[in-house]
């Protein structure tokens, strides 16, 4: 439900926050549209953020100080831009950072298990 | 590239607050998030209404809702500090609670306090925290659910209180904050629980369960005391009103001093503090049953329904200083003691003074501490007990009656025998 396809929720959920940060470290500002195409575009379709994650993700992460909002007139409507803050920096490369050795580390953990019975026959 | 027109973000921005959108923030992100994907599907050559509907599909099976739900389950989430805060007072009051039940059952000093901030705290500090945790994490249709539950808990805890600690009211507000639960808050949490169960058959019977539970501990509080040890009880008071009737048929003995002072002074102090005890007797009664002074002078203290009702009773004889408290039994059968000894010469009044059956200077010892003779004899006395106590004391003014009685009968006899001195000294009494 929270995000689309190909991965499992249970895998993503924790990395939501991460993919979010990492983005808008990298772009600069973005708005609610553009991150999930992006995103989309990036892992060829793999990742999709639906709406109602990203959405209240992003309102969240507002409220905790992590991101900030700018306003934009595009015709009869407003477009919000996000971007991070001092402290939503600071977080963007902590963890992005942490999730980095994550993977390292369960790939090296995954390599292990899967050499094993390979060996052995 | 194509642009929407005014009417059409119109229309879309309808749409959302349509759908339960409350949040401008919220509606704002939304409103640019649909008409961004529509103008870029008109893009790749799709019309207005398809890529309208396409976009909203993608918003899921809870749509748009589902959305500001979720945000608003994110922003309001309790922070840890509260959470901890709550969980404090929560334990704090339980553990009050729990510790002044043991005092209570142990009859050690302080169980009241401790009862009392436990449940003042459970009340007034955490159930109201709890509900504004409640109310602010879920979806409006529960919040019908929080309130009940909310308001039936805080009325059964002061309810609870309130019959532990003797005071007025406490009957209604537990029975009101009962029924709350049991008919409003008890079916909405079942009903509840039985729509979003997976296993419907087994919530309701573990709602059955506990409901039966719940009936079982109400209905076995109210037995908690055997047949015949009741009836023993009772027995005790019924003969001790059989024995005062016995004593009161005094009138032979009356007529045989005809003409005698003492004698009428005497009549009047005794009938004086019969009838104050009786209207005593009657009070307590009509009071406790809710029946009237009439009926309760006819009414069985057996058949009673509040016979094991000690609030009422405590509440009438210790709640102030009205006609019928404890201290104005006292006055009343003080006086009577002062009375009765002008019956006697004076030469043996201190003698007489101290066979007097009523003692208020004493202290009498009650679990382990020293109380004073009002609350040694009624305080927390269920009301059959009380009964009894009035009409043995209501016998003790006819034992003290029979005796001044005979001692006058005995003057009498002196006075008509021929022998001057004792003549002198009686005529010199009347």
């Amino acid at each position: 439900m929270y995000i689309c396809l190909m991965y499992s929720n249970e895998l993503i959920k924790g990395t939501l926050k991460t993919i979010v940060l990492s983005l808008l470290a990298k772009k600069g500002r973005m708005y609610g549209y553009e991150i999930t195409q992006h995103v989309k575009e990036e892992t060829d379709g793999k990742i999709q953020l639906t709406e109602g994650a990203l959405y209240p993700l992003l309102h969240r992460l507002e409220a905790e100080g992590l991101l900030e909002t700018e306003k934009e007139n595009i015709g009869k409507r407003v477009r919000k831009y996000y971007r991070l803050t001092e402290t939503g920096n600071d977080q963007a490369t902590s963890l992005a950072a942490e999730f980095h050795e994550f993977s390292q580390t369960m790939n090296r953990l995954l390599n292990n298990f899967s050499l094993k019975p390979s060996y052995n026959v | 590239m194509s642009e929407l027109n005014e009417q059409q973000v119109a229309l879309i921005s309808a749409y959302i607050k349509q759908h339960g959108i409350a949040q401008n923030e919220l509606h704002d992100d939304l409103l640019d998030h649909v008409c961004t994907s529509i103008e870029n599907q008109m893009d790749e050559g799709k019309s207005f209404e398809a890529a309208f509907e396409q976009t909203i599909k993608l918003f899921g099976p809870g749509g748009l809702k589902q959305v500001q739900q979720q945000t608003f389950e994110l922003l309001t989430e309790m922070n840890e500090n509260m959470k901890k805060v709550a969980f404090s007072f929560g334990l704090t009051s339980t553990f009050l609670l729990l510790a002044g039940t043991i005092f209570k059952l142990m009859h050690w000093y302080g169980a009241g306090v401790l009862i009392i901030l436990g449940a003042g705290l459970l009340a007034l500090v955490y159930l109201p925290m709890l509900l504004w945790h409640k109310l602010k994490e879920s979806p409006r249709d529960e919040s019908m659910m929080h309130i009940s539950g909310f308001v039936g808990l805080t009325l059964t805890t002061i309810g609870v209180l309130f019959k532990i600690m003797h005071w007025p009211g406490a009957a209604v507000t537990l029975l009101s904050g009962m029924a709350i639960l049991a008919a409003l808050y008890v079916p909405l949490f079942y009903f509840k629980k039985y729509k979003s169960s997976a296993n419907k058959s087994i919530t309701l019977s573990t709602g059955l369960v506990a409901m039966t539970c719940f009936i079982l501990v109400f209905g076995l509080m109210s037995v908690n005391r055997s047949t015949n040890f009741n009836r023993g009880i009772l027995l005790v008071g019924a003969d001790l009103e059989d024995s005062v009737d016995k004593a009161a048929n005094n009138e032979a003995l009356y007529s045989k001093l005809e003409g005698n002072q003492n004698a009428v002074a005497l009549k009047a102090t005794v009938n004086k503090s019969s009838t104050t005890l009786e209207s005593f007797r009657l009070e307590l009664i009509s009071e406790t049953e809710g029946i009237s002074r009439e009926d309760a002078k006819n009414a069985k203290v057996y058949l009673l329904n509040g016979q094991d009702n000690f609030d009422i009773p405590t509440h009438i004889l210790f709640g102030g200083e009205g006609e019928f408290s404890a201290n104005a039994l006292i006055t009343s059968l003080e006086s009577f003691q002062t009375e009765i000894l002008q019956v006697y010469k004076p030469e043996i009044r201190s003698e007489m003074a101290a066979i007097l059956p009523f003692d208020f200077s004493k202290t009498y010892e009650m679990s382990g501490h020293e109380t004073d003779w009002e609350t040694y004899h009624f305080r927390h006395i269920p009301l059959s007990g009380v009964l009894s106590q009035l009409s043995k004391m209501q016998l003790d003014i006819r034992n003290a009656e029979t005796q001044a009685l005979l001692y006058l009968l005995s003057q009498s006899a002196v006075s008509e025998s021929p022998s001057g001195d004792q003549g002198a000294s009686e005529a010199q009494s009347l």
